[in-house]
């Protein structure tokens, strides 16, 4: 038998349970319609404002600095994978190191410079501050 | 030799630049606050000529060519320095040090100038990356690293519109011609199971290719180094992002970053999409880039002679000068006899467009720096004022022209005689009816420069920012230096890309 077919079991189970337990409890129900069910949050808080607000430009650096870290995880797995076997097989521990080392320590070089130079510096606009308590007063 | 250097020694022009950028990332570090302006310029500059002259040293004494072993593989042959990567990595390291050197007086008053050369040598590094590529991955790879640069240094001026602006439409083109070619790219893979170009080349010619997967493929990488030299279909982004950018950023892209897009593509299609004794993979490649060319230089003459604007007149005659170079690879033909021939023209036409191009850009930024204003007219009268620049500046436009007694008549002499010898008459007379038209607005700057009388107050004209000067003369000394030295340097070009063929 073809492992597919039991795969194609397990999805088909999977889809059929939540299907067939609303299909269920919409039989059995009673019907009552409020207003409250229409909220955005059950929970009864009331949204105010719009969800399109401006949001500090900074967290674009944070976001580019996180990127840049997150593909270098991404390319070291493949050196991860035959760093064991290759010591195994007596390649000298530097060989196997520095191209590691290399790729990180050029990274290093841009994150140091980047935190230097103040990417990661949180400043504060006084502008924006000061429309901020204006807001906050106002209310 | 009694010493052998290490295989990976072949790499050190690259390496050599790839340091410096970092040095001077490193020295920002330390000291993030002071403006080092000078010194930063003085090791970009010496980065830069290390490169050049360990790419040069390499040229002489023969690495990587027929006489001592041939090509050297590093890498799992994913890395590849021959006569064609050496000669690139010279051009590249010669724009780079013209450019460092004019932008120390154009950033005089430029709050971080660290960044900018450091961003000049990473691009440099990418494309000279891009030249000694010999797996597709390698070369997109490097096609990114020297583009993300570009468009930060396009850029650079931030609080200037026109730099802003040019700067996001370089990158949003560059952006979609990036996903085109890395599409083809993995097409070209889908086909014949390999990014190593001999392994393609032989996936290619084995028949067992599907042809229509691989054609699309090879139009789509065709179109990626459309974009990257600024040819026909993806060219538009060119007078925008040269206008708008920095003017020695505009001399570093339309130099040393075309003549990059050359280098790759002179390699991808000769070593890994040859057209060896029947065509590849149903697509006649050579006369897709026939028809590009003569729409390149075409549409980049004519539209340079209407211009007002110096500089976006500059940049479409970059344009025309990119079809110059297509040439190089559309009079390319099955089993033709002068294709190495052909192509190395057009290589050391790249070379000396180097240097009459981004001299040309230079005296811009000298204009710039005068503040004397943009159009052909601003420039009337200028050699009163300044006789040097304004000879330097005419023999940039007569070479660019291709008028007899300067280097770039030699270079277009060769491609178009190349081309007439592999029976594409057709190119070579295109070619020198654009090169007749160019004359034209060529000789508009001349005529303003020298003939009319100023029309405004050139008082300004009057500073001599002395290592913008020292550069522009270095340009013009190097187009007209190319004259006894033409020999060499087509030679050497000539068998660089006759290894490519054999």
């Amino acid at each position: 038998m073809n492992d597919w077919i039991a795969i194609g079991a397990l999805a088909v189970v999977g889809l059929a349970i939540p299907l067939g337990m609303m299909a269920v409890s919409a039989l059995l129900r009673p019907s009552v319609p409020e207003q409250g069910k229409r909220t955005v949050y059950e929970s009864g808080e009331v949204p105010t404002g719009t969800a399109r607000i401006r949001f500090n430009i900074q967290y674009y650096m944070v976001a580019l600095l996180f990127l840049v870290f997150d593909i270098e995880t991404v390319l070291l797995f493949p050196w991860v994978t035959i760093y064991r076997p290759a010591l195994e097989q007596g390649v000298p521990l530097l060989d196997v190191l520095w191209p590691m080392l290399t790729f990180v320590g050029i990274l290093a070089v841009g994150l140091v410079w980047a935190w230097r130079n103040g990417a990661v510096q949180w400043t504060s606009s006084p502008r924006a501050t000061a429309r901020k308590t204006e807001r906050e007063t106002e209310s | 030799m009694a010493t052998q250097l290490p295989e990976w020694a072949a790499l050190s022009p690259v390496l050599a630049l790839a340091l410096t950028g970092l040095a001077l990332l490193l020295v920002d570090t330390i000291n993030p606050n002071s403006r080092s302006n000078t010194s930063s310029a003085v090791v970009a500059v010496l980065g830069s000529l290390a490169s050049l002259g360990a790419a040069t040293w390499f040229l002489l004494a023969g690495t990587g060519q027929e006489g001592t072993g041939g090509a050297i593989t590093l890498f799992a042959d994913a890395i590849v320095v021959d006569g064609l990567a050496l000669f690139f990595t010279v051009v590249f390291a010669v724009v780079t040090a013209l450019v460092v050197v004019a932008a120390h007086d154009y950033l005089a008053d430029v709050d971080s100038p660290g960044e900018f050369y450091s961003m000049v040598l990473f691009a440099a590094t990418g494309m000279s990356l891009m030249a000694s590529a010999n797996s597709l991955a390698v070369a997109f790879v490097a096609l990114e690293m020297a583009s993300l640069p570009s468009y930060a240094l396009v850029t650079f001026l931030k609080k200037n519109k026109g730099s802003v602006e040019a700067g996001l439409k370089y990158f949003l083109v560059g952006a979609v011609s990036s996903a085109v070619f890395v599409f083809g790219i993995s097409l070209v893979y889908a086909a014949t199971g390999s990014l190593l170009l001999s392994d393609v080349a032989a996936g290619l010619t084995s028949g067992d290719a599907p042809v229509g997967v691989a054609g699309i493929g090879v139009l789509m990488v065709l179109g990626g180094f459309a974009y990257k030299t600024a040819s026909v279909p993806f060219h538009f982004w060119a007078p925008e992002a040269y206008e708008g950018a920095p003017a020695p950023v505009s001399a570093f892209l339309s130099s040393a970053s075309k003549a990059a897009g050359f280098a790759l593509a002179f390699r991808v299609f000769t070593e890994g999409f040859a057209l060896g004794t029947e065509l590849v993979a149903g697509v006649d490649w050579a006369l897709a880039f026939g028809i590009v060319a003569v729409l390149t230089m075409t549409l980049g003459n004519f539209a340079a002679a209407v211009q007002e604007n110096v500089k976006r007149m500059l940049a479409y005659s970059s344009i025309g000068h990119a079809g110059y170079a297509l040439i190089g690879l559309a009079a390319i033909s099955v089993g033709g006899t002068h294709n190495g021939d052909v192509m190395g023209a057009a290589m050391a036409h790249l070379l000396v467009y180097g240097f009459m191009n981004t001299g040309a850009f230079l005296f811009i930024a000298l204009a710039e720096t005068w503040g004397v204003g943009k159009t052909f007219e601003d420039y009337n009268g200028l050699a009163t004022k300044a006789p040097m620049a304004s000879l330097a500046m005419t023999v940039f436009m007569f070479s660019l022209a291709g008028l007899p007694p300067l280097g770039g008549f030699f270079s277009k002499y060769f491609l178009f005689m190349g081309a007439i010898f592999n029976g594409f008459w057709w190119l070579a007379a295109v070619g020198a009816l654009n090169s007749v038209l160019s004359l034209y607005y060529y000789s508009r700057v001349v005529k303003a420069l020298w003939l009319e009388d100023p029309a405004g107050d050139l008082d300004a004209v009057d500073s001599r920012p002395t290592a913008l000067y020292v550069a522009i003369i270095f340009a013009a000394v190097g187009t007209v230096l190319v004259l006894p030295g033409f020999g060499p340097v087509i030679e050497s070009a000539q068998a660089a890309a006759n290894a490519l063929f054999a």
